[in-house]
């Protein structure tokens, strides 16, 4: 009987990060498509993927420059009421393919688009597609005629799926045309920004205390701006907290054109990592943060989860906010069991394998990807419990948790939302 | 202007009609894209993606891939697939990649039959098409694989041509066809593609004759016709439920859906007494069903024209098209059509 492959992290530690088995190279096998993995397998599908993550910038409208096919799951995001009357097609045809024409038809119809709209958008975003990427298409051009008819600016918005696993992939490029409309201006010394996601923090998140007490007046998300013109003030920011590694490139532009620095911070759901991150800010910043309270409040939701559940045994998925290696760690480390974990190895996170591999050497690794998932079975897995939407659909008849909520657990608060959720499902 | 869209998302395109054929068949079906074609077809145009497992892949295409022509990962990556999940075939349906660079089809499916003990189907689809152009590839390319003996007619059993969510827009409606035909004809009724696997596929000689449902499969009907002497029919069975009760006499109506669904509204208005019935269509416009007069929508305007001019008391159409003639005074009656809204009747 087939049966759905996996490593365990001893031998994926073994094996070291030079040599991890071919099944877990998404370029080596073709890629199964589970409900689980929707949003991972093809990021515009489900969350915030390229067409939503582009129209993050206030009042902004997208044109979608492309084949059919490329907007057809459009209608999932723009029967949301944010979204409404904001996402235009121009469907592209064999002909546009051959000869280009659809190029020349752009500024046209941006100027159409903009002239029956009741208010002018601050932005309008061309998102083109795996086709242009092989047409080689120089879509810089084509907006800047555009922007010249219209009279607003107009900037380009790469969905190459094509392109997903190279130097700069779709999410990476998204975030650098967010920010490319900012203007260099006169910078405020207690003026921060948080990039890296499409959604704000939890409104709980101790980050913006730690950061008020620290002398900073105001935190820019882009998500949190009301209008264009307070997007335009994120140009005013001392410097950038960068809160998720795809917006490195956003970040490294912001020093090159606006000389405004940037901080890493990792997401993490380890106390004492999250502890660490902190102080290493607090000396970058020259301050001091304390920190204590704000763990003990995690560290109890922690324990108020044992109480419920003490024989808690996890199956982590990657389709959540976090990274599914760490938070393992993190559990195994509270010391819950972790029998599975549904993920992407990458350099990145190879790095917890190690300590994953000291505390629970036989938890399984499984690829999501993978075909043979076809045949996951969860029945003797010893699971009574998961993280992430994946994990959820592997293991129907468990209690667990999504987590891939738009507002963006961080920090200790994170910890505590997470275990005070767990709870809640478990009760 | 042509091709552009301000109230309406994009229509299912070919590949997801392709895949809407071959869903059910137990094959591994392999959408020969970088991974967002297959997220489409699977997070939106195939509803039973959600309820039953099947093996759709991607083939995760890269860059290098398409720049390079690489095929040769392509038929390793299914021997690799082939020899790991239990499949009666293997089939390989396009999407705007594999059209800009080109890739030959017919080559593909022999490479890979070289290497794999299953037959390969490959639907040559662009994404550019519409839902309809693939499903008659993937319908013509079905039946010419695996319907190929002749088997003894069965009196009792009649095919049903056509059946995807696409096009019928409910995923009960196989089991409504099957009820009806046993209840009021006492026959079988073999809903192929939906319900009924690729056994019966094989058998689709031995039923006495085809049930066209949607355009799509009138050249495989007119195929089986040609082979093995199948007659067809044209018509929807289950026209009655989609018209709500109310008089209709002396009406003015317009019909929005695919030719066959929007044929047999017609025909059935037309016995209910409407003054006139107008149809029109986004998709495919068949001559064995086109009469004066009806109309081939292809851009918004066209349709909002066609609303401004008509003068109608009815409209029969998916609804998201209401928001392109909000000014519209008469009655507006959802008729779903899965490939318009990516919505099911009822849901």
């Amino acid at each position: 009987m087939s049966r759905a492959y996996y490593c365990t992290v001893k031998e994926l530690n073994e094996r070291g990060k030079d040599n991890i088995p071919d099944q877990f190279k998404s370029n080596m096998h073709l890629i199964y498509s589970s409900p689980a993995t929707l949003a991972f397998n093809s990021p515009g599908a489900e969350g915030f993927g390229v067409k939503r993550a582009g129209l993050a910038v206030p009042d902004s409208i997208m044109l979608i420059v492309a084949p059919g096919c490329c907007g057809r799951n459009t209608s999932l995001i723009s029967s949301m009421r944010e979204y409404d009357n904001r996402f235009f097609y121009l469907m592209m045809d064999e002909t546009d393919i051959v000869t280009g024409r659809h190029l020349k038809k752009i500024p046209k119809a941006v100027v159409e688009i903009c002239e029956g709209l009741e208010k002018k958008p601050s932005v309008v975003m061309i998102c083109i597609t795996c086709v242009d990427a092989l047409l080689g298409t120089d879509m810089e051009r084509v907006c800047r005629k555009a922007e010249e008819k219209v009279g607003l600016p107009v900037r380009p918005c790469y969905m190459y799926a094509l392109t997903r696993e190279g130097r700069k992939p779709p999410m990476v490029h998204v975030r650098q045309s967010l920010y490319s409309l900012l203007e260099p201006a006169k910078k405020k010394g207690n003026v921060v920004n948080l990039l890296g996601f499409f959604s704000p923090l939890v409104d709980d998140c101790e980050l913006y205390e730690l950061l008020h007490g620290a002398g900073i007046k105001t935190i820019h998300e882009i998500s949190r701006c009301r209008d264009f013109e307070e997007y335009k003030t994120m140009s005013e920011a001392n410097f950038n907290l960068v809160l998720h590694q795809e917006s490195r490139f956003a970040a490294e532009d912001f020093n090159d054109r606006l000389n405004i620095p940037f901080i890493e911070l990792r997401r993490l759901y380890q106390t004492d990592k999250i502890q660490n991150q902190y102080q290493a800010l607090a000396s970058v910043l020259g301050v001091k943060f304390d920190t204590e309270e704000y763990r003990r409040t995690a560290e109890q939701a922690v324990e108020d989860f044992r109480k419920v559940c003490p024989d808690a045994s996890f199956a982590v998925g990657e389709c959540m906010n976090g990274d599914p290696f760490e938070l393992a760690l993190a559990l195994l480390k509270y010391g819950f069991k972790v029998p599975e974990i549904y993920g992407t190895i990458t350099v990145e996170n190879f790095v917890y394998m190690k300590q994953l591999a000291l505390l629970s050497p036989d938890t399984r690794v499984f690829s999501n990807m993978e075909p043979t998932m076809i045949y996951y079975d969860p029945a003797q897995s010893g699971v009574n419990i998961t993280i992430g939407k994946d994990a959820l659909y592997y293991h129907q008849d468990c209690p667990g948790l999504m987590w891939n909520q738009d507002e963006q657990p961080y920090g200790f608060a994170g910890v505590r939302r997470l275990f005070e959720a767990l709870k809640g499902c478990v009760e | 202007m042509r091709g552009l869209r301000k109230y309406l998302t994009p229509f299912a395109p070919d590949q997801s009609g392709a895949v809407s054929v071959l869903f059910e068949l137990g094959g591994i079906v392999v959408i020969c894209d970088a991974g967002g074609c297959t997220g489409n077809v699977c997070g939106f145009d195939e509803p039973r993606w959600f309820e039953q497992k099947s093996a759709i892949f991607s083939a995760g295409l890269r860059d290098m891939d398409a720049i390079l022509g690489r095929d040769d990962r392509l038929v390793a990556k299914l021997e690799d697939a082939a020899q790991k999940v239990d499949a009666t075939f293997a089939a390989v349906i396009g999407t705007p990649v594999p059209a800009v660079i080109a890739t030959d089809y017919l080559a593909l499916k022999r490479m890979t039959e070289r290497k794999i003990n299953i037959p390969v189907l490959t639907v040559d689809t662009d994404g550019m098409e519409l839902y309809d152009k693939g499903e008659e590839k993937a319908f013509l390319e079905l039946f010419k694989t695996f319907a190929v003996r002749k088997y003894p007619v069965d009196e009792k059993r009649v095919g049903i041509l056509g059946m995807t969510p696409q096009d019928v827009s409910d995923l009960a409606a196989a089991d409504k066809i099957r009820d009806l035909f046993r209840q009021k004809q006492d026959m079988q009724a073999v809903c192929y593609c939906m319900g009924d696997g690729l056994e019966e596929v094989k058998k689709a000689s031995s039923v006495s004759k085809n049930i066209v449902v949607s355009p799509a499969a009138i050249a495989t009907a007119q195929y089986l016709e040609k082979i093995f002497g199948t007659p067809y029919e044209i018509a929807y069975p289950l026209v009655e439920e989609l018209l709500p009760e109310m008089d209709y006499t002396n009406k003015k109506i317009l019909v929005v859906h695919q030719q066959v669904i929007a044929d047999s509204v017609c025909r059935e208005l037309q016995n209910r007494g409407a003054e006139s019935v107008q149809t029109a269509g986004w998709f495919m416009m068949k001559k064995e069903l086109l009469k004066a007069g009806d109309i081939a929508l292809r851009d918004e305007d066209d349709y909002i024209e066609l609303v401004r001019s008509g003068d109608f008391d009815i409209i029969f159409a998916d609804e998201c098209m209401k928001q392109m003639t909000a000014d519209f005074d008469g009655m507006f009656v959802n008729m779903r059509h899965f490939a318009v809204s990516g919505k099911l009747i009822g849901r």
